[in-house]
């Protein structure tokens, strides 16, 4: 079954989805959809889709998509998934997938009423080496429930192609949402927690503006959040959002009864850490022996990967749309349980009305 | 002043990307000329220390008009052009993504355009370009490069996104003067150097690995000094009769990429390796290769379209330039140099 495509929102993460496409292959992109129509043309001019349209009604209407990617601004993600859902089509939404919980629960609702699958753009679950956590968690290396995560995610304000623009105007869209710049950003490091907590999440968050922020005139953006979390089980977490910790930190620990997993995002390792005892002074030199086997086994299994054509810089992405199209075909569960998107929104609206930002 | 001018010395101009490297050379340039109304056009972000000590340096500088803004919004363009003459666009956007340059160039050219046209007193809209447009696919190596030589017809395939957004904007200035009768002159400046410009064009070389590689050899560098390069944007701001025309800006006095880098390398020495034109090229063809083969596993960064563009060599005239839009060189190499150089000591 070859799946019809539609993508609304032409901007620059567009073209990663139809590179993504290209990769996968079992689906044809029959429609792009922008509110300023040059946009859609230039995309389409670049990959060879001839129907572009301003109007998303129009082109669910006149396309027909079976699946539709909304890779817009999050302010238009819930209206535009619901009428997508509401023409029938399955939805992937980027991240963040609503600007609030009850939006994605709504929406989540809707498509379940309908028979459709949705999914969000949490595609940093998907990596090699997250695909090879979860392996592990579901064969319990861990030995039982975890009973304390941690997720560190980074972010370099010396990119200025995306932090200039939204300092640069307070009507960007970034600006106006109610978590401003973490509301874009921290889902995918949320979303990692989410997958091995329970529902019923306490949350307890502190934020504040860099001086480095400070001194790029950030007025009232905060860039440094720091969030506790404890479920119904007592398993705790711990996220940390910075943009002044250098190198930046991209990881996720697992600890649980029996042993722990460190993984290491930026760089596609993981570290088991097993609960072994040495005797003695033993303790300082077989941990480290054992750690540097496996770094070594990290670097040989990522060069096979590479070698062989699976690590590949957008191999979270690749994965998630592909198990995503394949829930479509087969009409099995989709790839991100529903619960997790729906905990995920409903952290980061907690943390969003702890932190709120002072009055713009 | 010029013996003749489409504008008087008391039109409006404005000036978008006014705090930039090359706007504010070209504030000072017409400041010098005894322009009076001047609207400069910053990001709302700009630190604009730079440019008020020019505007500080002219009685005409105390009364010029600068406003923030952000070009994708059409009420900021309307706001900056309302009653303008004149436009000389040189805001960019220097964007990694496609679609984000094609916004900062082309979406903010022609939201630009249209408040131009609707609230403006259009007598004249330079829009300034680049080389990047150029391909160099299909020409010898070392031809000379005017302006009517092939423009990119594939800059995804180059994986330049800087020359996709130029050609897409040049594009739209083209079209908007063919149907809405926009007057226009389009300038491609080549290699702009000077004080407050550090990093070497890509032309030279790149550091992608740690280290310089250098690629340019013994080829002509398009260069073109900051002030010199203002002087060929405020002419043609000014110059009747030139609408629609298109001009490449490069100097009088150039240097090949050799003797550039050693003159760079005269102030503060750094390691550099030099690797011929052919094995660039093979080097790029296998990576543009490997990248297809790879579903892009490896970005193009390098591939033939790229390599031909900055590698193979040409060399330049400025022809069109000198005759009719009467530029002459008005900073000397010898002395462009020196400005230069001085910002590494």
């Amino acid at each position: 079954m070859m799946l019809r495509i539609a993508i609304i929102g032409c901007g620059k993460i567009a073209d990663q989805h139809l590179l993504a496409f290209r990769r996968i292959g079992g689906g044809e992109v029959v429609a792009l959809c922008d509110r300023e129509l040059l946009m859609a043309n230039q995309l389409g001019e670049r990959f060879g889709v001839t129907a572009c349209f301003a109007d998303a009604a129009e082109m669910l209407r006149v396309v027909k998509p079976d699946v539709v990617h909304i890779t817009t601004p999050p302010q238009g993600h819930f209206s535009l998934g619901k009428q997508c859902l509401e023409a029938g089509a399955h939805v992937y939404l980027e991240k963040p997938f609503t600007v609030t919980a009850p939006e994605a629960v709504e929406l989540i609702r809707l498509a379940q009423s309908k028979n459709l699958k949705i999914t969000a753009g949490h595609n940093y679950q998907f990596t090699l080496e997250m695909l090879e956590v979860r392996r592990l968690v579901s064969q319990d290396f861990l030995g039982g429930k975890p009973v304390h995560l941690e997720s560190h995610w980074p972010y370099d304000l010396s990119d200025a192609s995306y932090v200039g623009p939204i300092l640069g105007s307070q009507t960007h869209w970034v600006r106006q949402l109610p978590g401003q710049l973490f509301h874009n950003l921290i889902s995918h490091g949320i979303a990692k927690l989410a997958e091995f907590l329970g529902d019923d999440v306490k949350v307890t968050a502190h934020a504040h503006q860099s001086a480095r922020l400070k001194n790029l005139n950030g007025q009232e953006v905060q860039d440094e959040l720091r969030v506790l979390l404890c479920d119904e089980n007592g398993t705790t977490a711990f996220f940390c959002f910075s943009t002044q910790v250098k190198p930046g930190q991209n990881y996720l620990r697992i600890c649980g009864p029996k042993n722990s997993l460190f993984v290491d995002n930026s760089s596609g390792c993981l570290i088991r850490q097993n609960n072994q005892a040495s005797k003695s002074y033993l303790i300082f030199f077989l941990p480290p022996l054992r750690n540097a086997r496996q770094h070594l086994h990290n670097a040989r299994v990522n060069a096979f990967n590479f070698i062989t054509g699976r690590l590949h810089q957008d191999s979270g992405m690749k994965e998630l749309i592909e198990r995503f199209h394949q829930s479509i075909k087969t009409n099995g569960a989709p790839p991100i349980p529903y619960r997790e998107i729906i905990l995920t929104a409903r952290i980061m609206d907690e943390v969003f009305a702890q932190i709120k930002a002072p009055a713009k | 002043m010029l013996a003749a001018s489409i504008v008087s010395l008391s039109d409006l101009i404005l000036v978008t990307g006014s705090n930039g490297f090359i706007g504010a050379s070209v504030v000072e340039n017409l400041l010098a000329r005894g322009f009076t109304n001047l609207r400069l056009f910053v990001r709302p972000s700009s630190k604009l220390e730079k440019l008020k000590a020019i505007l500080r340096k002219y009685p005409a500088g105390q009364t010029a008009e600068i406003v923030k803004g952000d070009l994708l919004s059409r009420e900021d363009c309307q706001s900056a052009a309302r009653d303008v003459a004149v436009i000389i666009h040189l805001a960019a956007g220097f964007e990694k993504s496609f679609a984000g340059a094609f916004m900062n160039s082309a979406l903010a050219t022609r939201n630009l355009i249209e408040a131009f046209l609707e609230l403006g007193r259009p007598t004249r809209f330079v829009n300034v370009s680049s080389f990047a447009v150029y391909s160099n696919l299909k020409m010898e190596r070392h031809a000379l490069l005017d302006e009517t030589c092939p423009l990119e017809d594939a800059p995804q395939e180059r994986h330049d996104a800087y020359g996709f957004g130029k050609l897409q904007q040049e594009k739209i200035v083209r079209q908007y003067g063919e149907k809405n009768g926009l007057p226009f002159v389009i300038l491609r400046p080549g290699a702009v150097y000077g004080p407050g410009k550090p990093d070497l064009s890509g032309r030279v070389g790149i550091n992608t690995f740690g280290f310089f590689i250098h690629l340019g050899g013994g080829n002509e560098l398009p260069l073109t000094y900051v002030d010199n390069c203002a002087e060929a944007i405020t002419l043609a701001a000014l110059q009747p009769g030139v609408d629609g025309e298109t001009f490449n800006v490069v100097d009088d006095e150039i240097l090949t990429s050799r003797e550039f880098l050693a003159a760079r390398k005269s102030v503060k020495p750094f390691f550099s390796i030099w690797i011929p034109y052919p094995l660039a090229y093979l080097g790029s063809v296998l990576w543009e290769n490997y990248s297809k083969k790879s579903g892009g596993q490896l970005p193009p960064v390098f591939n033939r379209r790229r390599c031909a563009a900055e590698w193979q060599g040409n060399r330049y005239t400025n022809k069109k330039l000198r005759e009719r839009l009467g530029w002459k060189q008005k900073v000397p190499l010898a002395e462009a140099l020196k400005s230069f150089l001085a910002q590494y000591q």
